[in-house]
């Protein structure tokens, strides 16, 4: 019973990591959508090669690379700050091309009816364009949520305290079997995932019937 | 041209090629407009004035460039060529605009689109109010109270708080209309705006459109629909191959067009 609870006392650090990874994402995603949206080439061509290799590497090796590879020259991260920092690289690449392909859906009739009204090309975007592209965006998002949730696992690699790092090693010590504990672990993540593909399911079905096709 | 001097009026500059003198004050003064696609033009060397309180209609086949020109008027589309005059301000086509300028005329016009576009994620009232507040600066209050008087004068007052969604195509319209009435232009363009419509609702939208002319609205409206032309218009041009072919008081146009084109476009409608 004993080797549960440890195992479970790891859920906060799993859940704080993907909140943090998935906040960075969210925000840093903002400015690297817009830049890749720009009509500047400068501008443009950089964010696509910072989105494209972002996504391009897989996530582990992105940690072994600022965990392992930023420590030679001297940047050192705890386990947690690197994996926040790797995940919220990834998370920031992903979303960018979310909010993208949210404005992408949104009808160029939309710009025109706020510019014929007068709207600055700020105001435009900010209450018009991007509450609509969000609502599109939203299911993308949420899909990314649950992968990251999932790909916070990988931090084991680099010794984060998080919940399969305790199962896995509970297995090796043999406190219980590998395959309940194991199994323990993979349970708690499907409870976290699954009711947030439920919510999520329910809520663009409610938005996607205010948006502009 | 300055504001004064669009008021000075009666006496066209001698650049302008308007082929029919202005009865009253010339509101909108559309000289020498071009849009160009590529090589082609779309509209090609139009001038048009329209008198304050007048209702011009712009009719012809599809392609001649009708709704190109409208766009014209509020820079939605930027003319190659020529120059644009709303309410005094104006704006000459290939010298560099300010984003004032912009604002100036699209301040001065009200847009009413074929698709309506009204935001899908806010309800009618906040569609009418929303521009009201970040253009003009209202309040909330003030915002929503216009908003409601609009409303009522298009026949939405139970709308309000209704998502455009679930409005009829001619509601829509009416609410679009409501929203562009809302920053109190000086004047209203309407593109096509009952072609989206079948003939009852679109009926809903042009009893709306006949109630703003007679209250002295200066509206210019490109559209098919003739009877409405005929008698709610000031003035009607046929447009053909991006050039305006012809122009005059509609029920004359109507009943006795001098242009084979036009002949033959009227011919195409009454035979329907």
């Amino acid at each position: 019973m004993e080797t549960y609870w440890y195992i479970l006392a790891g859920l906060p650090t799993t859940l704080a990591l993907s909140v943090l990874a998935f906040a960075i994402g969210a925000v840093a995603g903002i400015p690297l959508m817009l830049a890749r949206r720009s009509s500047l080439l400068l501008l443009r061509a950089p964010a696509r090669v910072v989105i494209d290799l972002s996504r391009a590497i897989p996530p582990i090796v992105w940690l072994f690379i600022i965990f392992f590879g930023l420590a030679e020259t001297g940047l050192k991260f705890t386990p947690f700050q690197a994996a926040v920092i790797g995940l919220g690289v990834v998370s920031s690449a992903y979303l960018a091309e979310a909010y993208r392909g949210g404005l992408m859906a949104i009808d160029k009739l939309q710009w025109e009816a706020g510019h014929a009204l007068g709207l600055s090309q700020r105001d435009n975007f900010q209450y018009v364009l991007a509450p609509q592209a969000f609502r599109v965006a939203l299911p993308t998002m949420a899909t990314f949520a649950i992968a990251l949730l999932k790909d916070t696992s990988l931090t084991y690699t680099i010794g984060v305290n998080e919940i399969l790092f305790r199962a896995n090693s509970e297995a090796q010590v043999g406190s219980a079997s590998s395959l309940a504990i194991l199994a323990f672990a993979g349970a708690l993540y499907a409870l976290l995932s699954i009711p947030t593909a439920m919510v999520t399911r329910r809520l663009d079905a409610a938005m996607r019937s205010k948006v502009a096709q | 041209m300055t504001h004064k001097d669009a008021e000075e009026t009666d006496v066209a500059p001698a650049s302008s090629v308007s082929p029919l003198p202005a009865r009253a004050d010339p509101i909108v003064r559309l000289t020498g407009i071009t849009k160009q696609y590529g090589r082609d033009a779309v509209v090609d060397g139009v001038s048009l004035e329209v008198a304050e309180g007048n209702v011009l209609a712009i009719v012809g086949p599809s392609g001649a460039g009708k709704s190109t020109l409208l766009r014209c008027v509020n820079l939605l589309e930027r003319p190659d060529h020529g120059r644009i005059e709303v309410h005094g301000h104006a704006v000459n086509a290939g010298e560099p605009t300010s984003e004032r300028q912009v604002a100036a005329l699209r301040r001065s016009t009200g847009m009413v689109f074929q698709s309506f576009n009204l935001f899908p994620h806010l309800t009618v009232l906040e569609n009418v109010s929303f521009a009201q507040r970040r253009v003009l600066g209202r309040s909330r209050q003030e915002a929503d109270s216009r908003s409601r008087e609009l409303l009522a004068r298009v026949g939405l007052s139970d709308k309000s708080d209704t998502y455009p969604q679930r409005c009829s195509g001619g509601q829509q319209q009416r609410a679009a209309i409501a929203r562009a009435l809302a920053l109190d232009p000086k004047v209203m363009l309407f593109d096509e705006p009952t072609s989206a419509l079948d003939p009852e609702l679109g009926l809903e939208v042009l009893t709306v459109m006949r109630e703003l002319a007679n209250d002295g609205m200066t509206m210019i409206v490109v559209s098919h629909e003739m009877h409405f032309a005929e008698s709610v218009a000031d003035e009607v041009a046929v447009m053909a191959d991006a050039k305006v072919i012809e122009q005059g008081d509609p029920k004359e146009i109507f009943k006795n067009p001098s242009h084979t084109r036009t002949r033959q476009f009227l011919r195409a409608i009454v035979e329907r």
